[in-house]
């Protein structure tokens, strides 16, 4: 009976000891679960959600934690608390982070809405930097996802003008299975803004190679835009008044978001007022338009932002 | 030592083992399949009996079918909230059911000293605590069978009601839904062994609590093994390492987050975790079997 019992044990040793190897295997498949390096932090937010909420998330059920803390930021969406939605959508974000649609909602909220609520220049610049950081932060624990990319890819090039940032990450997110056709066109429209040409045709070349499926109506879009888009540049990139346009339409979009003008270092037509934003002749003393002095290209520095003093 | 060596180290214990037994474990099983059949069937058709599971079940289909109430929501959002809500419903209801059947198979045979009519017949004490296993396991596969067709049914139902939408982007991901509740009726069958091994040592109040810790403790594995790793002193790490050990990984089996947010399934996880569970229900059950066999009845 001794013997029967020490087999026994032995037995049991031998099978615990060969679920191991599965377990190690698991740790290394599901990262997200057993990465002790992973990002996201412990949920302090939870405290400010519903009972259901807490209940369910320190009962291993984070996901259902995070569903019904969405339903009820939905509630202070339709309410207009725009503050309140704030830690409720911090919350849902930390306790799922692979909720893709929470991570939109709140990189957006951040950039769009509390940045149009600001008063001042340095809440709405603050504002769009929490935007972009919450989106960065969602790339991080969604790598495998275009949809977030070409998030904060929109973000940087609508709401913070920081259009070679936003052709990367379009660039990448371009890269990804699944991206739609319209990622590709931002990604060369990120140059178009800043006149950066040099980048521009090339990102136009490889526009042209996308989407090449002309049995299907988004793909023969697709190449009629690029098309007419890469005509359109042939015939106007050494074209002053086309430079100049597009420095109009860039500066004054950023004085809107409150964002420094894009100087244009180097534009071969024309020079930008770092009061105003908009352009003089190339070798004017002072702005055509507000009557700042300019400084001669010799004397201005590598590519640089000019502040806008109001 | 690499983890494959230390499962091959157990793989070759395990076979000399059995090798070495074979003359007793052999003929014990061919006697114990018609016994363990016999004692599962009286444990269905008694479970059959109790009103609770079959309310349990409709209040679980009601929840299933409320959850279409979501219609505000975008369809995208929907569908997430449907597979997310009703995989968890599944699976709380699961467990609880789990929890509530298997404390009370054993100490209810023992309490009505039926235990006595049973034993004396020809049944070893390991074929009974077996018998009682499967039985529950097979009542707990027709209940979480039942709530995965009422979801998958909510599911279809709800596409076909928005797919025609503008834009829809309902997804019902039935595959991974099926993939996820099978899983979940593995961490359950898992779990009820545990039950069951601390039915044969306890009293049925303290089986029923502490099976609420361990479940809960379970569902936490992954972040114990980041506590462990990250622990201040050695005496924590110990603990929380032992806990990591001892309780089973129900974590491995929980592919909710996966599926709702229509992630990759890595469905070799999912293997890798049926072997882990398979060989941990092993142990627990022969662990009950031998405290079943020394209990004084």
């Amino acid at each position: 009976m001794r013997h029967g019992k020490a087999l026994l044990g032995l037995l049991m040793v031998g099978i615990l000891l060969q679920t191991v190897a599965p377990q190690e295997s698991i740790h290394k498949a599901r990262p997200a679960l057993f990465d002790p390096n992973r990002k996201t932090k412990p949920v302090s937010a939870i405290s400010i959600g519903p009972t259901p909420a807490m209940i369910a998330a320190l009962g291993g059920f984070r996901t259902v934690a995070a569903d019904l803390l969405w339903l009820q930021a939905e509630r202070v969406w339709d309410g207009g608390s725009w503050w309140a939605l704030l830690p409720l959508l911090d919350a849902v974000t930390q306790l799922d982070p692979h909720f893709i649609l929470a991570w939109q909602v709140y990189g957006w909220h951040a950039a769009y809405n509390m940045h149009a609520e600001s008063e001042t220049v340095i809440d709405r610049r603050y504002w769009l930097a929490r935007g972009a950081n919450i989106l960065e932060q969602a790339v991080e624990a969604n790598p495998d996802n275009w949809e977030i990319r070409f998030e904060l890819g929109w973000t940087l090039y609508d709401r913070a003008h920081e259009k070679k940032r936003a052709a990367e990450y379009f660039y990448q997110a371009d890269q990804m299975p699944g991206a739609k056709s319209y990622v590709t066109r931002l990604y060369y429209r990120c140059y178009e803004g800043i006149l950066d040409i040099k980048d521009l045709m090339p990102a136009l070349e490889y526009a042209k190679k996308r989407h090449t499926d002309l049995a299907k109506s988004d793909d023969v879009q697709h190449q009629v835009i690029v098309n007419r888009d890469y005509e359109w540049w042939m015939k106007h990139k050494d074209d002053p008044l086309e430079h100049r346009r597009q420095i109009v339409i860039e500066n004054t979009a950023r004085a809107q978001r409150s964002v420094p003008f894009y100087l244009y270092p180097d534009d071969p037509y024309w020079d930008v007022c770092p009061i105003c934003g908009l352009p003089s002749k190339k070798g004017s003393e002072v702005c055509e338009v507000c009557g700042a002095p300019l400084k001669a290209p010799s004397q201005r520095g590598p590519a640089t932002r000019g502040e806008k003093k109001t | 030592m690499t983890p494959q060596l230390i499962s091959l180290i157990g793989a070759v214990v395990v076979v000399v083992t059995l090798a070495l037994t074979r003359r007793v474990w052999a003929p014990a099983i061919v006697h114990a399949i018609p016994s363990v059949w016999r004692i599962a069937k009286i444990t269905v058709a008694e479970a059959r009996r109790r009103r609770v599971l079959q309310a349990v079940v409709v209040l679980v289909v009601l929840i299933l079918f409320s959850m279409t109430f979501f219609s505000y929501l975008s369809p995208g959002e929907q569908s997430r909230m449907l597979i997310n809500g009703g995989l968890s419903a599944i699976t709380v209801f699961g467990i609880l059911l789990a929890i509530f059947l298997a404390a009370f198979l054993i100490p209810q045979e023992l309490e009505t000293r039926t235990v006595y009519a049973i034993l004396a017949k020809p049944v070893k004490r390991f074929e009974f605590v077996l018998g009682k296993y499967v039985g529950a396991l097979i009542i707990l596969a027709i209940i979480v069978a039942v709530m995965t067709a009422v979801l998958v049914l909510v599911l279809v139902l709800q596409d076909a009601m928005v797919k025609d939408l503008p834009d829809s982007t309902f997804n019902p991901n039935l595959e991974g839904v099926l993939f996820a509740a099978l899983m979940n009726y593995f961490a359950i069958a898992v779990l009820t062994g545990l039950i069951m091994l601390i039915s044969t040592v306890s009293s049925t109040t303290m089986t029923v609590i502490s099976s609420f810790i361990i479940w809960a403790v379970g569902s936490l594995q992954s972040t114990i093994h980041d506590l462990a790793e990250h622990a201040d002193t050695a005496a924590t790490k110990l603990l929380l390492q032992v806990l990591y050990v001892v309780v089973p990984k129900l974590e491995n089996f929980d592919f909710r987050n996966e599926v709702s947010n229509y992630l990759h399934v890595s469905y070799m996880s999912g293997w890798d975790a049926l072997l882990q569970g398979l060989g941990y229900t092993i142990v627990v059950l022969i662990l009950a079997s031998i405290f079943f066999n020394d209990r004084q009845v």
